[in-house]
């Protein structure tokens, strides 16, 4: 044994006084108790682990401290390896039995607490080592195990280690005012209760300490330590000599454990009772359901302890019992977890837009954007209109935002204070900036494009919008001035178009013009040209454009040169939608995969086959770690090399199968089904095991992606627009007069007044020519169904570049189907689709049913029955949303959809408003 | 007392003093793995050849933790923003660590706790990666045993968390 037994106290602590902050638990042994701790009598919980410590040690090591047996001093003057020997022999002399009964008695000491030896700091450094399903074993271990594991730092750390975001600022915002709510309530005490209070509470202090141990969690006041994630503590900064000790000093200082019990009667009026509505109340339940527990009859003004309640408690709520209100890590790690399962088991209940008792307020045609965030949800419809809804009543909070003069196709909202703005675009070819707050009009920007806008994305300072017209425009949010830090670089390297007011500032400084003028807010600072086809979608970020087109590209651009940076191919037929979030481009197309390719080397990393139609709009949610590049690119290597170790070995067949390129990789590590190499993610796109896509499509489905065992994307969850309408009370609805019949292929051409966006016409040919005539007259004769008109004209576009390929007998893109017609299956996983105006499976609609006739508009809301299942539906999808808690789509449908995976579960509920956004 | 004048920084020899008193003679390269003694060194200038006192590790514990220390001597110091979010969960130790690790458990917690005053981190990581193995894998009544924890929960209180923990369980 190592341990040291007569160490010369005089010794002990003779270094400078900051060095005296730790005490090694062989300090402890009792000889030094007096030492260390007799004058710091304020732990006295803290204590109580000590003492326990203590008992154990002077059991054995201080063996000079029993009283029954005193050691000789000639036996203690020997030296360690002397007593060794004396002990052995003494041993020795025994009976087997007697020896076995010292072993037994020896064997506490060999085995030792790590809980009574070690600090809180160490004990969380060991625990973040482990499994939150090894940590909760160990919480069933003992008391002072179960107090150090339910610690809330630690599970916010094992929160985060899962990849999981959460929502900061609300955290704070609730943890602040929480405390002003109990501030407030302790006021309002002491000033009715008035002096005789201040006399019942000091007698009540050591109940009140009782009370902190008990409902504190014992951990929380060093929190800000463990915070920062810093083991090493004990620096010169902190010389408390028990590290112990200290977490329990804020409980004699604060009296709100008291106040919290006390206050039951205030509780009902408290501000944040009132102000975060019905998301506190379960908390308040859950918090009453604990106190019953504590109460155990006693008088509730008095302290509620009971000696066997738990601390702690059993069932943990939204705060710990920690004396500052704090938001209790380990209830949303549980419930977070808790609503994950029921992602993954499909559960979840249905809600509509508008509420089904207010069928009113719903946009009265389909409804091409919606976007949500927290609380609010912003649509965007064929009707002309945008409406915002508040999504916990269901309710628009505004009357429908009237002013585009054609479909609202695209839109983007920022609610917080300091932005409070709405920008919708559409077939109007204009853009309007609302005022989030009361539904008006800030300014309209009319003929912002030559055609539709098909797309905006906004960030603090650009404006992006894109259009039918092949080209993307670049505008300004705030007013600059050349040199600004967002001011475009005209470069000669850029192919961007610069309106002649965007200057060069070098050259002007050159020959010295110095009259700068400022830019207005949305001035056109660039036009960015170079896609074939429509542009169909956009993503910002970090200075970054990213832009889908129909031309089946998706292009990179950068923000202050227009440059484009890298163009990414692979779709084979015209992209619909991308996302970006930094690292990897997810984009879905009209040949039904969604792809994710990685951005710094421009791999595909993953093409995902699910969908029987064309994928109109996609998230992703990788839920990387922080900082975790450089595990993705080693990942990356590691399937690099193995690649090329089986190619090496023969072990891959020379050609792929048609089959086998036609299907792609949905992400697998098999060198056998790597289709690129050299990418700096990992195929699949890396992140964490709860990464996730929702993709939505023209086949009416929403389909949830999970990662599967090898890293592929499988399908976890297939979801239905018009399911889910019935199962959130309302309808589905279709045009009354409409017949949904399968229409052969000359009815369609006979109807081209009202094209509708379908992609897989086969006459794809005829109707591009024939439809800017067609589109004129139909502008004249019905304005209505220029909105329809433009979307075909958009979706048409979406697969120019396929069919010119079809005509022209080439493919260009390589590993792609060379002979596959168009209209075929890209995949073969593929349920038989039709290839011609043969009928459609359903609920895949037939490529030629026309949804959007002109009676379509006009058709009252109440009108149609339900359609039964399986019959051609009315919800192809064409926008959605999610974030931890829901799936928020809309369609065809004028009613808007969502899953919430929450199901109705008030404690997943009363979490989720702090859990992150899913981007 | 015996202090070393050499001006070759590398071949320095400084002097502990453990909380019982023994004199420890340490190359300066190898005491600096401690954060704590390389900032105290830099602080008395590095020259003044005092024994530095270490009040809170005793000598067999300081034997172990400089042997360490001395094995590790060449490895890149440790990088400050070494936050816990890249931390990975692996509790992988490399072999000589492992078997560095094999002592009983009051040296082992002595280490640990000797590791974090002294301001060693890898040491520190490789003491509770050390623990955290003890730990998993093992039934509630192993890991008691393990570590001579006393079950002080009754058996329905016990009951009663395992059921409040069934959410974690695997599907």
């Amino acid at each position: 044994m190592a341990a040291p037994l007569n160490t010369t106290p005089s010794a002990q602590f003779a270094g400078p006084s900051y060095l005296q902050a730790f005490r090694p638990a062989s300090s402890m042994s009792a000889n030094r108790f007096d030492e260390g701790y007799s004058e710091d009598t304020r732990s006295q919980s803290g204590s109580e682990v000590v003492v326990r410590a203590e008992s154990r040690l002077s059991d054995g090591i201080a063996m000079d401290q029993d009283p029954q047996y005193p050691l000789p001093d000639w036996v203690l003057n020997m030296n360690e390896t002397e007593r060794s020997e004396f002990a052995y022999a003494i041993l020795r002399s025994l009976r087997t039995s007697s020896i076995a009964g010292i072993v037994e008695k020896l064997n506490p000491l060999l085995h030792l607490d790590p809980v009574i030896y070690l600090p809180p700091e160490i004990t969380f450094q060991i625990f973040s080592y482990l499994t939150p399903e090894t940590l909760l074993r160990a919480s069933t271990l003992s008391r002072s195990w179960r107090s150090r594991v339910m610690d809330s730092p630690l599970w916010k750390l094992l929160f985060r280690l899962e990849g999981w975001n959460s929502n900061f600022p609300q955290v704070r915002t609730y943890e602040e005012r929480e405390k002003a709510r109990r501030v407030e309530t302790k006021e309002r005490k002491t000033r009715a209760r008035g002096a005789e209070e201040m006399d019942y509470e000091r007698p009540s202090t050591k109940k009140r300490l009782r009370e902190g141990t008990l409902f504190g969690d014992g951990t929380s006041s060093d929190s800000s330590i463990r915070d920062k994630l810093e083991p090493l503590t004990l620096d010169g900064t902190k010389d408390s000599p028990n590290p112990w000790g200290e977490q329990h000093g804020l409980v004699e200082a604060d009296g709100s454990p008291t106040i919290k019990v006390e206050d039951k009667e205030d509780r009902m009026e408290g501000i944040a009772y009132h102000d975060s509505s019905t998301t506190t109340t379960p908390t308040i339940a859950t918090f009453r359901r604990q106190k019953k527990e504590t109460e155990r009859g006693d008088d509730a003004s008095m302290s509620p302890v009971s000696p066997v309640s738990m601390d702690p408690p059993i069932k943990l709520s939204l705060l710990s019992t920690s004396p500052e209100p704090r938001i209790n890590w380990q209830y949303l790690y549980k419930q977070k977890k808790r609503l994950e399962d029921n992602w993954d088991a499909g559960r979840y209940s249905n809600f509509q837009l508008p509420h089904p008792s207010f069928a009113k307020e719903a946009h009265t045609e389909c409804v091409y954007t919606i976007q949500y965030s927290g609380k609010h949800l912003v649509s965007g419809s064929r009707d002309k209109s945008v409406r915002i809804w508040n999504l916990d009543t269901q309710r628009l909070i505004h009357p429908p935002l009237v002013g585009h003069t054609a479909s609202v196709l695209c839109l983007q909202f920022d609610d917080r204070p300091g932005q409070d703005i709405v920008i919708s675009a559409g077939s109007d070819c204009s853009f309007i900036l609302w005022r989030f707050s009361t539904g008006k009009m800030i300014r309209r920007l009319q003929d912002a494009h030559a055609e539709s806008i098909l797309n905006l994305r906004f960030d603090d300072r650009y404006l992006v919008t894109c259009s039918k017209d092949k080209t993307i425009k670049v505008w300004n949010r705030k007013e600059i001035w050349p040199g600004h830090d967002a001011y475009p670089l005209s470069t000669t390297k850029s192919s961007a178009k610069f309106p002649e007011y965007i200057i060069n500032m070098a050259h002007h400084i050159e020959n010295q013009h110095l009259h700068f003028k400022p830019l207005e807010p949305y001035t056109l600072l660039m036009t960015l040209e170079g896609h074939g086809a429509a542009v169909n979608a956009i993503q910002i970020l970090d200075g970054q454009i990213v832009s889908a087109s129909g031309d089946r590209s998706v292009k990179v651009w950068d923000v202050r040169t227009g440059a484009c940076q890298r163009t990414f191919s692979g779709h084979s037929k015209g992209i619909a939608c991308v996302q970006f979030d930094g690292r990897r481009i997810v984009s879905g197309s009209s040949d039904e995969t969604v792809r994710i390719f990685d951005r710094a080397t421009g791999a595909e990393v993953a093409c995902l086959h699910g969908h029987t139609n064309l994928v109109r709009t996609v998230q992703a949610q990788f839920g990387d770690l922080p900082g975790n590049e450089e595990e993705l690119e080693a990942e990356a290597r590691a399937v690099d090399n193995n690649f090329f170790e089986a190619q090496r070995k023969g072990l891959l067949s020379q050609e792929m199968t048609k089959a086998q390129r036609r299907a792609r990789n949905a992400g697998s590590r098999d060198p056998k089904a790597l289709f690129a190499y050299g990418a700096k993610l990992p195929p699949g796109g890396g992140g964490s095991k709860w990464a996730r896509i929702v993709s939505g499509s023209y086949d009416e489905t929403v389909i949830i992606w999970k990662k599967g065992q090898d890293g592929a994307w499988i399908k976890s969850k297939i979801l239905a627009q018009n399911e889910a309408v019935r199962a959130a009370g309302g309808r589905p609805r279709r045009p009354v007069t409409q017949n949904h019949g399968h229409a052969n292929a000359n009815a369609n051409v006979g109807n081209q007044a009202q094209p509708q966006p379908q992609p897989q016409l086969p006459t794809n040919a005829a109707v591009q020519h024939a439809n800017p005539n067609v589109q004129a007259l139909a502008q004249h004769a019905l304005a209505q169904a220029q909105a329809a008109q433009t979307l075909a004209q958009q979706a048409q576009a979406l697969h120019a570049a396929s069919q010119q390929t079809l005509q022209l007998g080439g493919n260009p893109v390589p590993n792609t189907a060379t002979v596959v017609p168009a209209s075929a299956p890209a995949g073969a996983s593929h349920p038989p689709n039709a290839p011609a105006p043969a009928p459609a499976p359903a609920p895949a609609p037939a490529p030629h049913h026309h949804h959007h006739g002109p009676h379509h508009h006009h058709a009252p809301f109440h009108g149609p029955p339900l359609n039964p299942p399986g019959t051609g539906t009315n919800s192809r999808v064409f926008k959605l949303q999610f974030d931890a808690r829901r799936i928020i789509c809309c369609s065809q449908d004028p009613t808007i959809v969502g899953w919430d995976f929450a199901n109705g579960d008030r404690d997943i509920i009363t979490a989720s408003q702090f859990f992150g956004e899913s981007v | 007392m015996a202090s070393s004048s050499t001006n070759e920084p590398a071949k320095q020899i400084i002097l502990l003093t453990t909380s019982d008193n023994a004199d420890m003679r340490v190359e300066r390269e190898v005491a600096e793995r401690s954060i704590l003694i390389k900032n105290l060194l830099e602080d008395l200038g590095g020259e003044s050849g005092e024994a530095i006192p270490i009040p809170n590790v005793n000598e067999a514990v300081m034997k172990k933790v400089l042997e360490w220390c001395e094995q590790h001597r060449k490895d890149p110091p440790a990088s400050q923003d070494d936050d816990s979010d890249s931390r990975k969960k692996s509790t992988d130790i490399d072999e000589w660590d492992q078997k560095f690790m094999q002592v009983d458990q009051e040296m082992l917690f002595e280490i640990i706790l000797a590791a974090n005053y002294l301001d060693i981190k890898a040491l520190l990581d490789v003491g509770c990666k050390t623990v955290a193995n003890m730990i998993k894998g093992k039934s509630p009544d192993e890991i008691r045993k393990t570590f001579n924890i006393q079950n002080d929960f009754t058996p329905e209180e016990e009951d009663q968390i395992r059921r409040e923990n069934e959410w974690a369980e695997d599907r």
